[in-house]
């Protein structure tokens, strides 16, 4: 497995950080903190552009800064920053150029991306004579992470590449770079604040705040705890569901998806059948009841049992936290943030260990909340 | 010098005047973009003062400039002995006194077009070219440089016309010696002096013309000329 070491002390202009942590993952992490938390600086920092603080990198065990310091082009970590900055003399073709003639000897692998491959993976086919100046900001992107991943990395670090996107162009991005992670074997660290993308994105997330590291984990445990949903704040809280694409309703546009044995209609269409998806749903969205009404408020009646309920003395609201009821699979516990008034809790007689309903309108789960074509 | 006075002496003014400016360019290529470099680029607290140094003759009246360079000139300094020793000449009123001092009177033209050209080529390209595996030398001259080709013209004939221009620092220093230390603006001096009008206006003229050429020029291809003093 791989392992990417940071450890970083001091202040830098009036911001003080002090992290430490081991990433060690071959897949994608995401690293989620609110804006000034200290994200790009960690990146620029394993990039080789922060000097002046008391900084520890090491990536599979070999030391990139501390007792030495190898400069930033001698490290074979790919890095994207938000703006793309494609060289502007040079056009999208050269751009690539640029990487490709500087690529370390030591760094090419028997089994690497070619050219001609992420042009056509990435659609820069049409672009490629163009120059910067003429291209759409979805365009500048791709280009810019096409360039980025012909230096070879063996790490690659996106500093939220993706806030100039639409939903459309993001998920195909996306797509993307789950597949190069997986075929190439290229670790990635992947920094955002878009709790969209961390769901479709992320296989491990990693949590910072001012500075400090807060905790790390698979992505559906770190998006249920409560650090998590502490930093996105309780009004967007939400969690996130996994399962298969068991049923296309084509006439319809809707798609089912098998989460334990529990059925979950969801609007469009996103992945074919047996692909793995997830899903995420807000906690204000879903609707709670402890007998079952026939009704056809929801598309979907799941059902579950409340493990916790905890009642905001300050607010109107309480939050529970529901464990879906595992038909198929008893280990893969899914868990639903529920957010619902105070009032209605007491109405209801909810309490911990009850079996409960729940209703979730397909309508409330948007285009974004999971992997589209 | 024996073939100079074979010729028409203003021809002679003029190519030495050419000469000078073109040997001051290729000097500042080499002496000011490293100081622009550093000034776009280092966030130093002596930046200002280094800026104030460079930017002083935009400001300071020629005579100025060239009283101090007289004095720094003399045999009894360092540098004048220095030059005594490596050549057998002095280095007031010969042909590279007059190339140092335009060094330091173009200065400003020279750094601050390139300074602000760099400056918007940014950190972030800079650093990107370096993920991208390119060293301090590769980025310099394949992606800054090129990105600042209008910069570097702009600097070059700036500094070119300025230094062509020059009157009150070329004529302490260099004394007006014919066919080595005489320009164009001293030759032009020279004959008003002499009440030849005629010859004054053919100098002047084309002096005229070839400053309005150079700056049309400029302005054609470069709409954006920073100076940030003046």
């Amino acid at each position: 497995m791989s392992s990417l070491f940071i450890k970083m002390k001091g202040e830098l202009g009036s911001f003080n950080i002090d992290f430490e942590h081991n990433f060690q993952s071959d897949g994608i992490t995401v690293l989620f903190g609110p804006n000034g938390s200290g994200k790009s600086s960690l990146i620029s920092a394993v990039a080789g552009f922060i000097q002046n603080i008391e900084i520890f990198i090491s990536l599979n065990g070999d030391v990139l800064q501390g007792q030495k310091n190898i400069p930033s082009y001698k490290r074979s970590i790919g890095t994207m920053f938000q703006d793309p900055n494609l060289f502007q003399h040079l056009t999208v073709n050269q751009n690539l150029d640029f990487a490709i003639k500087r690529v370390k000897s030591e760094n090419i692998k028997s089994y690497n991306i070619t050219k001609i491959e992420i042009i056509k993976c990435l659609d820069l086919q049409n672009i490629l004579d163009r120059y910067p100046i003429n291209l759409s900001g979805g365009e500048k992107l791709r280009a810019a992470l096409a360039r980025t991943i012909l230096s070879q990395p063996s790490y690659l670090l996106l500093d939220e590449p993706m806030s100039a996107l639409d939903i459309k162009h993001k998920a195909k991005l996306i797509n993307f770079l789950r597949k190069y992670n997986r075929e190439y074997k290229v670790p990635i660290l992947y920094v955002t604040h878009s709790i969209e993308e961390i769901s479709q994105i992320s296989d491990e997330i990693v949590l910072i705040l001012n500075g400090r590291f807060i905790e790390s984990g698979p992505t559906s445990k770190i998006l249920a705890g409560d650090h998590f949903q502490n930093l996105v704040g309780k009004f967007e809280a939400s969690s996130v569901l996994e399962g298969f694409v068991s049923n296309i309703k084509k006439l319809y546009n809707l798609t089912t998806i098998n989460i334990n044995g529990q059925y979950l209609i969801v609007p469009g269409k996103p992945g074919i059948l047996g692909d793995f998806v997830r899903v995420r749903i807000r906690s204000r969205d879903v609707i709670i009841t402890p007998i079952k009404i026939n009704s056809y408020i929801a598309e979907n009646i799941l059902v579950g049992t409340i493990l916790t309920i905890d009642i905001e003395k300050i607010s109107a609201f309480s939050e529970l936290i529901v464990a879906l009821e595992s038909k198929e699979n008893k280990e893969n516990l899914q868990i639903l943030r529920v957010r619902i008034t105070t009032y209605n809790l007491k109405k209801m007689k909810l309490s911990t260990n009850k079996k409960v309903y729940i209703y979730i309108r397909s309508v409330s789960i948007d285009r974004q909340a999971y992997q589209y074509d | 010098m024996e073939v100079f006075s074979l010729l028409n002496p203003d021809i002679v003014a003029l190519i030495l005047t050419l000469k000078l400016a073109l040997t001051t360019c290729v000097c500042l290529a080499f002496i000011g973009t490293p100081i622009a470099y550093f000034l776009a680029f280092s966030s130093g607290k002596l930046n200002p003062i280094i800026e104030s140094i460079i930017t002083l003759p935009l400001v300071l009246p020629p005579t100025v400039i060239g009283f101090y360079l007289i004095v720094f000139f003399s045999p009894d300094t360092m540098l004048g002995n220095f030059f005594i020793l490596v050549t057998g000449e002095q280095l007031i009123f010969s042909f590279y006194g007059l190339v140092f001092a335009s060094i330091i009177y173009s200065l400003p033209f020279w750094v601050q077009p390139l300074q602000s050209s760099f400056e918007k080529v940014g950190v972030k390209t800079i650093q990107t070219a370096n993920t991208l595996g390119a060293g301090h030398f590769d980025t310099f001259f394949n992606v800054i440089l090129p990105l600042c080709r209008r910069g570097l013209l702009t600097s070059f004939i700036l500094s070119f016309a300025h230094t062509m221009g020059e009157f009150g620092i070329v004529l302490m220093v260099g004394g007006g010696i014919h066919g080595k230390t005489k320009v164009l603006a001293i030759s032009i001096y020279d004959h008003v002096e002499q009440l030849s009008f005629g010859k004054a206006h053919y100098l002047a003229g084309g002096m005229l013309l070839l400053s309005f050429i150079i700056l049309l020029t400029l302005y054609i291809s470069n709409k954006n000329i920073s100076m940030r003093v003046k």
